[in-house]
């Protein structure tokens, strides 16, 4: 519901548009962003692409270990973003939600010292690339187990439901995700206590090499909405504006205390699953080429450019700023190495206890005999 | 106080932890109306009502799951698993999200919670409601495991679990529920994570156990005291960390030594601690330390009873290491 008014309905065949393949707004309401809010969008959509780009030549250069590229997703998760009340909502995201976590404010250089597990990564070194996480703005630290997320997401829910000051949690994941028991467990859960929780299906066609149509026999995503007791949307997740709008609708509605809802966009992932993965084995080249000439921040562009809220010189400008902005982070990161070896035995429990002093002693003693040429 | 039993200390326990702290919740399969199926939550529901005693769905990834999100709140979520056996479908959520959440946030987030399982064999239940699976919590860096055996002992580290900052893997003896009476004083008092205790004092040998089995342990005890052998009893109540001090203190003094664990013998826990003595205390030992432990079948049903380290296996392995 939008000032009221409930935009979509749940359940629809067609996937739900608001701008075209040609930047045309096509949804039956009038825009009411503000232009800043719509350059906003563009702004992350690009700069998370630009930041994706350069992580992979930073993997080549040996500089960062992984890359699980997020180009293809960035509408989806900006849109998604921006519908939300960054550092008052919760946000559990998965692998892939790097677009998602620099729009909530993540900032750039914090997100490359987690892909570079520098000395000033909050997390303290502790990850493998590619796991958005930050306390100060409410993003759950990402695990790689796949969808282990969900149930302390609607636990999160369920804590922000029994204080009842109206906030939510957002749960994003992939296709894959829907098929492991902690998924449907968590929003069975999630129905049964109409908790405030948003989930956020990005589904691109596959996991890793497995196809949609293996995964599940269903005809997609969000008609499990159904069987929780809970709407579920299907939405064009090339489109930041139905990304947007639609969220905005399941985060309201949960704010209101209607419960959760389960919204499907679909995405394409443009790359391989990771840097360690080959696409050219399980999917077409053509299909790939396809995807790519519906690329969300052209699309958007084209939209913006149609109200004369962009041009090229804002483009060159924006280009410059992030060029700028990663340059930074890169030295920045550079220059403060690695995390260090005396980390490995911290933050395991809130107090280090006997074993682990004795342990830490040990990896001690160790180094210093190497130290000293033993 | 009349003398309680390790059951009615829970319900108790758990009641003056959410009177104290509005913060505790707790949430499981049956612990709202129905008080939990072995009565552990016995009118938390009606006291305290549905938002801070919740029934749950019928799933351990969701109810421990849920109790994560609630534990990163800053809520302090006490969850019902309602036989250990059953904790695996939420065994994920242990170890991949409670466990570590600490680790891999740099400690931005933690997960302060506690999950609740009785656990332990001789009920007649079969293979799935008479397990002890410490050895995989405890093999799970990132999470605390203790197996209290007394009321009091149950008391004191129940409320250092509800009012500690980590995860904590808090296994009943569900065998003991019912069959241990104490008088507890009026008092506030807690017990610290990682600490033993001194169940017994003797000269001959070291017995070395925890849990359901500190029973069996006890009676071997006294048939020893009764042939003349005077045997030091150390309820370990911590695993995870446990108090190598004192078992290595009281070993070094006595030099004989018998660890009785009913869980299966491969990497038990019964294993680790034979293993730090032999590594610790090797030149003060009079013998190898001896295990006595359930066996690496699964839980068997018929055979149940023979199954359990019982006090005539205790007293076999004893006389080897007086013997040897």
């Amino acid at each position: 519901m939008i000032g009221n008014v409930r935009r979509f309905e749940p359940f629809g065949q067609a996937p739900i548009r608001v701008i075209d393949d040609d930047g045309r707004w096509v949804a039956p309401f009038a825009c009411d962003l503000d232009e800043a809010r719509l350059r906003a969008i563009y702004r992350d959509m690009r700069r998370a692409r630009r930041f994706d780009e350069r992580l992979s030549t930073l993997q080549r250069q040996g500089k960062v270990s992984f890359v699980a590229s997020a180009a293809g997703h960035e509408a989806t998760q900006v849109g998604a973003a921006h519908a939300l009340d960054a550092g008052r909502d919760w946000t559990f995201p998965y692998y892939r939600d790097l677009a998602l976590a620099l729009a909530l404010g993540w900032p750039l250089a914090e997100a490359l010292a987690q892909q570079m597990a520098s000395r000033i990564d909050p997390a303290r070194g502790r990850q493998m690339p590619a796991h958005p996480g930050s306390a100060a703005l409410r993003i759950f630290t990402t695990a790689s187990a796949i969808a282990s997320h969900v149930p302390p997401a609607v636990g999160s829910a369920m804590a922000q439901k029994l204080a009842g000051r109206g906030d939510v949690t957002l749960c994003s994941f992939g296709d894959g995700a829907t098929s492991e028991g902690d998924w449907h467990a968590a929003l069975n859960l999630a129905g049964a206590q109409g908790a405030p929780a948003v989930f956020l299906c990005q589904n691109n066609g596959y996991a890793i090499s497995v196809a949609f149509r293996h995964q599940s026999g269903s005809a997609d995503v969000a008609t499990k909405a159904h069987a929780y007791g809970m709407p579920g949307y299907r939405v064009d997740g090339m489109d930041p504006l139905a990304a947007y709008y639609v969220t905005r609708q399941a985060v309201e509605h949960a704010r209101e205390g209607l419960g959760p809802a389960l919204i499907e966009a679909l995405v394409y992932r443009y790359g391989p699953h990771s840097n360690a993965d080959d696409d050219g084995r399980y999917r077409p080249a053509d299909e790939v080429a396809a995807w790519r000439r519906r690329d969300p921040i052209a699309r958007y562009r084209r939209y913006l450019e149609g109200r004369g809220l962009w041009d090229d010189a804002a483009e060159a400008a924006l280009a410059a700023e992030v060029k700028a902005e990663i340059d930074d982070a890169v030295r920045a990161n550079e220059a403060a190495g690695r995390a260090p070896l005396g980390w490995m035995f911290d933050d395991v429990f809130a107090d280090l206890p006997p074993h682990l002093r004795r342990q830490r002693d040990e990896l001690a003693a160790a180094h210093e005999l190497e130290r000293d040429g033993h | 106080m009349a003398a309680q039993t390790i059951v009615q200390t829970v319900a108790r326990t758990l009641a003056e932890e959410m009177a104290r702290d509005e913060r505790v919740v707790l949430l499981g399969e049956d612990v709202g109306k129905r008080g939990g199926v072995f009565l552990a939550t016995e009118g938390l529901f009606d006291r305290f009502g549905p938002d801070r005693v919740i029934d749950t769905p019928l799933s351990e990834a969701a109810i421990i799951g849920a109790a994560i999100g609630m534990a990163v709140h800053g809520m302090r979520p006490v969850a019902e698993i309602q036989f250990a056996d059953y904790v695996f479908p939420g065994f994920d959520q242990l170890v991949s999200q409670a466990a570590k959440l600490r680790y891999r946030s740099g400690g931005g987030f933690s997960a302060p919670m506690v999950v609740r399982m009785p656990a332990g064999g001789g009920v007649a239940g079969g293979h799935h409601h008479s397990q002890n699976p410490e050895s995989h919590f405890v093999h799970t860096p990132g999470l605390q495991v203790v197996y209290p055996s007394t009321p009091g002992d149950t008391r004191g580290l129940l409320r250092s679990a509800v009012r500690g900052d980590d995860p904590v893997v808090f296994m009943e003896p569900k065998r003991l529920y019912r069959a241990v009476k104490e008088e507890l004083p009026d008092d506030d008092a807690t017990i610290p994570i990682g600490r033993a205790r001194l169940r017994r004092e003797g000269d001959d040998v070291v017995l070395i156990s925890y849990g359901a089995s500190m029973a069996e342990t006890l009676k071997a005890a006294d048939a020893l005291a009764a042939q003349g052998v005077s045997a030091d009893v150390i309820d370990l109540r911590s695993l995870l960390p446990w108090d190598q001090d004192l078992v290595l203190e009281r070993v070094a003094r006595v030099g004989r030594v018998v660890v009785i664990s009913e869980a299966p013998r491969t990497l038990s826990f019964a294993s680790e601690v034979a293993a730090t003595i032999a590594e610790e205390a090797l030149d003060l030992l009079e013998a190898p330390p001896a295990r006595v432990t359930g066996f690496d079948v699964p839980y068997p049903y018929a055979q149940d009873r023979a199954y359990l380290p019982g006090p005539d296996r205790i007293l076999r392995a004893v006389q080897r290491v007086l013997d040897y």
